[in-house]
C-alpha cells in the first residue's frame, strides 16, 4: 500500500520523530522534516477548509499550517507550553507546517519492527497510517504523511 | 567539441537576430531599395549562419547559407526585391524559428531540411543572374562581390592614422619588414578571441603589430568574423612569422605579404579594382594576398613625395559602400544574468525592506526612540526604497521585444484574410516586469487578431461605409502611475451588441429576460465568458471559442485587467491594464475585527467616512451615494467572518476601490496607513481562497493577507 515501506530493505532502520496527539503517540519519518518550531502567531486564512489553520512567517516565508487533529476528525488543537509546529518538506504540496501537541524523541526502528496496517474502509483514521511501529517505549503509529497532508475535495 | 554550454546564448541571440530579420525584412517590403537594410539582413543572415555553423546545426546553417546568398545578389543589385521574394524570406525566417524552437526543446535541430524552401532560393537566385548575365555580361561580378566580402578582413583595407604612419615609415627606414597579415579563423573555432590572442602572442614574440583590422578591442570581444588582418613590424622573415602565427590551433589559414608604405593609402584607392581582381581567386579568399602585389604595380606610379598627402583624402572616397557593413548600431554594454539571480536579488530586497518595516515598528514600540535613531531609520528607508526601484528596474524591460513580431504577423494576416489593414504601434519602449512581458505576448496576439478577423470589415465593406479602405489597428503602451496600459484599437465594426445579446441567449449562458435587463457594457462583458465567439465562420485566426476568456484570464493572473469600448460602425478599444512590478507594492492596512489585511493602493478610489444613516437598500443591497454615484457596499468583516469590532452606531469606514469602470465600497473597522509590502504568494496549497491575492510580513514578523479588491466587486 505504501510505496516507502516497500523500499525499505529489511534490517535497515528508519528514523522517527514520535509525537503526541492526544494520547496516541505518532510517527514521522524523519526525512520530511524541515524544522520544529514552536507556535507562532497563525494568520487565519478564510473561506478554506477548517483543517487549514492559517499561514505562518518563518523566516520570512509564508508558510501554510494544517492541524492533524481535525484532519483526522479529532479535537480541535489546544495551544500548550508544548504545542509545536512541525514544518515538512514534501515533493508534492511543498513546505507545509502540521500542529502537534508535543515532540517527543527520535526513535530508530528496525524495518522488521514496523508492521503495515491493513487499508480499512471503516477506519477512517487508520487510512493516515503507513504501519505501526514497535519500539520500547511502546507502539507508534507511523503517518502516511501523503495521506495526512492530502487535500480533501 | 561540448558546445552544450553555449547552447543558452545561442537560443537568445538566434532569437535576437530571428526578431532583427523579421523587422528588417518588414520594412524592406515598405522600401525594397534601402541599402542599409539589405546590408543589415545579410549581416544578421551571416551571424546567423556562422553560430548554427559553429554549434553544428547543419540544416539551419544551409538554409542561412542561401538566404544569405540571396541577399549578397540583392546587395549586388543583381536581383530586386519582389514581393513573392519576401514572402519565401519570411517562410524561411518561419523554418528557422522552427529550428530554434526544437533546438531549445531538445537541443536537436529536427530532420526537417525545408528542401522545397531552399529550391526557392535558389530559383531566385537563378532568375536573379540570368538577368545580370543579360545586362552586364559581367557574368563574375557577383563572384567577384562576394569573394570582396570574404575578405572584408583583408589588410589590404587596413586604414592607417598619421602616426601609425610614421611608424611604418620609420621602420622602413630601419630596415625593418612591414608585413601585411590576414588570418582565418577555422570556422568551428569556438573561442575564436582565445585563438586571436594566441596569435597575436606568437607574432609578439618576433614583431611589432602596428595596428588590427577589427581593433584589438572588437577581436577581444569576438566582434569578428573568421578573418582579421593586421599590420606588423618585424625584424625577422614574412614566412617566420607566418609559420609562428600558423602553429596556434584551430587557425585555418594566415596569408601575408611585405607592404611598401604607399600600398597602405594606394590600397584603398584601388579597393575596387583589388576587389575584380580577387574575383579570379573567387572561391579562396584565404589568398587575398595575390591582389597586394597588383596594387603595388599600380600603386608603384604616384611619386613617393605625396604619400602623405594621399593618406588624408583616402578614407574619403572609398569607404562609401564598404563602410555600410561596418557600421553596426551602437550597441549596449550589456550583461546577460539569469532571471532566476535577479529573483535572488530582489527576494533579498524584500527581505530587507521586512527588516527594516521591523525596525521602524521596534523603534515606534520601544517608545524611547532619539532624533538620531529616526534619522537613521529614515536613511534606511530612503536606500532600501532606491534599492528596490533600482532592482525593480533591472528586471524591466521594454515590450518591445514581444510586440516587434506583431507587424509581421498582422502582414500575414491580411494576406490570409484578404482584408487590407495596417498596424500602427507606439509606445514600444515602455518597460514592464521581465515575466510579465515574456506572458503578455499571447493575450495582445489574441486581441490583434480578433481586431482584425472580428473587428476589421472587408475592404469592399470599408469602402460602402465610407471608411479608408485599408484598416487601422493601433497597439499603443505607455506607463499610467504605477501601472501600464496597452491598447489595442481598430476602427473596424466594433462591436454588435445585439449579436453578442443572442448568441449569448442561444448559448444559454443568458435568459432573453436577463438579456433585455442588460446594459450594453455588461453584454460585451459576455465576451469575456468561456467559449463564447461571435465569428460566424470558425478560422484559424480566431474564433476556435478558446477567446477572450484566456485573454481574460492570462491578464488577470498577472495582476492586471482587461476592458472593452466599442461603438457600432466606428471600431472598439481594447485597454489592458498592468501592475508595474509583481513583488512588491504600496498598500493600505486595514484592521478588521482583529486581523490586519492590505489592500494594494492601485486599486483604491478614495477612503470615506460614512454615517451609517447614509446607507441605503437598493435590491436588498446596502449601497452609498457617492458624489452621484450608487456604490454597493461591502462588509469584509461578513465576507472574511470575523465579528467585528465596531459599534454599529458609529461612522463606517469606506474604502472606496475601483475595477475598470466599477465601484464598491469596502467597509473596515479601521485604517492603519500605507505601507510598502512584499508580496508572498500563499502557495498552491491554499488556492481555494479566491479573495486573497497573497500575503505579506508585517514588520512585527506576523503575516498579513493582502486582499484582492478585483474579486470582491
Amino acid at each position: 500500500m505504501n510505496e516507502v515501506e516497500e523500499l525499505r530493505p529489511v534490517g535497515e532502520t528508519t528514523q522517527f520523530i514520535v509525537i503526541k496527539l492526544g494520547d496516541e503517540q505518532y510517527g514521522i519519518d524523519i526525512k520530511y522534516i524541515d524544522n520544529i518550531v514552536r507556535m507562532p502567531h497563525i494568520t487565519r486564512v478564510p473561506k478554506v477548509d477548517d483543517y487549514l489553520k492559517g499561514v505562518i512567517n518563518l523566516r520570512g516565508e509564508v508558510i501554510p499550517v494544517m492541524s492533524i487533529r481535525i484532519k483526522m476528525g479529532l479535537e480541535e488543537d489546544v495551544e500548550t507550553k508544548s504545542s509545536r509546529i512541525i514544518i515538512l518538506k514534501l515533493e508534492q504540496q511543498g513546505t507545509i507546517g502540521v500542529i502537534v501537541d508535543e515532540v517527543k524523541e527520535v526513535v530508530t526502528l528496525e524495518n522488521d519492527r514496523i508492521e503495515k496496517v491493513a487499508y480499512d474502509s471503516k477506519d477512517e483514521n487508520a487510512n493516515f497510517l503507513s504501519g505501526v511501529g514497535k519500539s520500547d517505549g511502546g507502539l507508534i503509529s507511523l503517518l502516511d504523511l501523503n495521506a495526512v497532508v492530502l487535500e480533501s475535495v | 567539441m561540448d558546445v552544450s554550454q553555449y547552447l543558452e546564448i545561442f537560443l537568445d541571440e538566434t532569437n535576437e537576430h530571428l526578431q532583427n530579420l523579421n523587422t528588417q525584412i518588414l520594412s524592406l517590403e515598405q522600401d525594397p531599395e534601402n541599402m542599409d537594410t539589405i546590408n543589415e539582413i545579410f549581416r544578421a543572415a551571416h551571424s546567423l549562419k556562422g553560430m548554427a555553423g559553429t554549434m553544428g546545426y547543419k540544416r539551419m546553417q544551409t538554409l542561412t547559407h542561401d538566404m544569405e546568398n540571396v541577399f549578397s545578389e540583392v546587395r549586388n543589385g543583381n536581383i530586386k526585391v519582389k514581393a513573392d521574394m519576401i514572402d519565401v524570406l519570411f517562410q524561411c525566417l518561419d523554418a528557422l524559428e522552427e529550428y530554434n524552437t526544437n533546438i531549445r526543446e531538445s537541443s536537436d535541430e529536427g530532420t526537417n531540411d525545408n528542401g522545397a524552401l531552399i529550391k526557392r532560393l535558389n530559383d531566385i537566385m537563378s532568375d536573379g543572374s540570368e538577368g545580370s548575365s543579360a545586362s552586364a555580361g559581367q557574368t563574375q561580378a557577383p563572384q567577384a562581390q562576394a569573394a570582396a566580402e570574404a575578405a572584408v578582413g583583408g589588410f589590404v583595407g587596413i586604414k592607417l592614422n598619421e602616426s601609425q604612419q610614421s611608424v611604418l615609415s620609420e621602420a622602413i627606414k630601419q630596415g625593418k619588414g612591414v608585413y601585411g597579415l590576414t588570418v582565418k579563423v577555422q570556422e568551428s573555432c569556438i573561442l575564436k578571441a582565445a585563438r586571436a590572442f594566441l596569435v597575436f602572442k606568437a607574432i609578439e614574440e618576433t614583431s611589432e603589430i602596428i595596428v588590427s583590422d577589427p581593433s584589438s578591442q572588437d577581436i577581444e570581444d569576438e566582434k569578428f568574423d573568421l578573418h582579421f588582418s593586421l599590420i606588423i613590424v618585424s625584424e625577422a622573415d614574412l614566412n617566420e612569422v607566418l609559420t609562428a602565427a600558423r602553429s596556434v590551433s584551430e587557425i585555418e589559414d594566415v596569408s601575408g605579404s611585405a607592404l611598401n608604405l604607399d600600398d597602405v593609402g594606394a590600397a584603398e584607392t584601388e579597393e575596387s579594382h583589388a576587389a575584380e581582381t580577387e574575383g579570379a581567386a573567387a572561391e579562396a579568399p584565404a589568398q587575398t594576398v595575390q591582389p597586394v602585389p597588383a596594387a603595388q604595380t599600380s600603386a608603384e606610379t604616384p611619386a613617393e613625395a605625396p604619400a602623405e598627402s594621399a593618406q588624408t583624402p583616402a578614407p574619403t572616397p572609398a569607404p562609401a559602400a564598404k563602410k555600410a557593413p561596418v557600421n553596426k548600431p551602437v550597441v549596449n554594454r550589456t550583461v546577460r544574468v539569469d532571471i532566476e539571480k535577479l529573483d535572488t536579488l530582489m527576494n533579498l530586497v524584500s527581505e530587507l525592506i521586512i527588516a527594516k518595516n521591523s525596525l521602524v515598528s521596534a523603534s515606534a514600540m520601544s517608545g524611547n526612540s532619539s532624533q538620531a535613531v529616526n534619522e537613521q531609520i529614515e536613511y534606511l528607508e530612503s536606500v532600501t526604497t532606491s534599492l528596490h526601484e533600482s532592482v525593480m528596474k533591472v528586471r524591466m524591460v521594454p515590450i518591445e521585444s514581444t510586440v516587434n513580431k506583431f507587424p509581421r504577423m498582422v502582414r500575414d494576416l491580411q494576406k490570409k484574410l484578404g482584408k487590407k489593414m495596417e498596424l500602427y504601434m507606439s509606445g514600444e519602449e515602455t518597460e514592464l516586469d521581465r515575466t510579465v512581458v515574456d506572458q503578455i505576448g499571447d493575450p495582445l496576439m489574441h486581441l490583434l487578431r480578433n481586431s482584425a478577423d472580428h473587428g476589421l470589415e472587408s475592404a469592399a465593406v470599408r469602402k460602402e461605409r465610407g471608411k479608408p479602405e485599408v484598416g487601422s489597428i493601433f497597439l499603443d503602451a505607455y506607463q499610467d502611475g504605477n501601472n501600464v496600459v496597452i491598447e489595442v484599437r481598430d476602427d473596424g465594426n466594433g462591436i454588435d451588441t445585439k449579436a453578442v445579446k443572442n448568441k449569448a441567449i442561444e448559448r444559454g449562458v443568458i435568459t432573453p429576460e436577463q438579456g433585455d435587463a442588460m446594459s450594453e457594457k455588461e453584454i460585451i462583458d459576455l465576451l469575456f465568458n468561456a467559449g463564447f465567439s461571435t465569428a460566424k465562420v470558425v478560422s484559424d485566426v480566431s474564433g476556435r471559442g478558446v477567446g477572450l476568456d484566456v485573454v481574460k484570464s492570462m491578464i488577470e493572473s498577472l495582476s492586471g485587467e482587461v476592458e472593452v469600448k466599442s461603438k457600432l460602425g466606428e471600431g472598439s478599444t481594447w485597454t489592458i491594464r498592468l501592475p508595474l512590478t509583481l513583488a512588491i507594492i504600496q498598500a493600505l492596512m486595514v484592521e478588521i475585527g482583529n486581523e490586519k489585511y492590505a489592500i494594494a493602493l492601485g486599486s483604491i478610489q478614495t477612503i470615506e467616512d460614512i454615517p451609517p444613516s447614509d446607507v441605503n437598500l437598493v435590491q436588498a443591497k446596502e449601497v452609498i451615494q457617492l458624489r452621484d454615484l450608487v456604490i454597493p457596499l461591502i462588509r469584509l468583516n461578513e465576507i472574511l467572518d470575523i465579528p467585528s469590532k465596531k459599534d454599529p452606531e458609529e461612522n463606517l469606514v469606506v474604502v472606496v476601490v475601483k475595477k475598470g469602470d466599477k465601484l464598491a465600497g469596502l467597509v473596515v473597522d479601521e485604517l492603519i496607513g500605507q505601507q510598502e509590502i512584499v508580496i508572498k504568494s500563499l502557495g498552491k496549497y491554499i488556492s481555494k481562497c479566491k479573495i486573497i491575492s497573497g500575503a505579506t510580513v508585517l514588520g512585527d514578523g506576523e503575516v498579513a493577507l493582502i486582499l484582492d479588491a478585483n474579486s470582491l466587486i
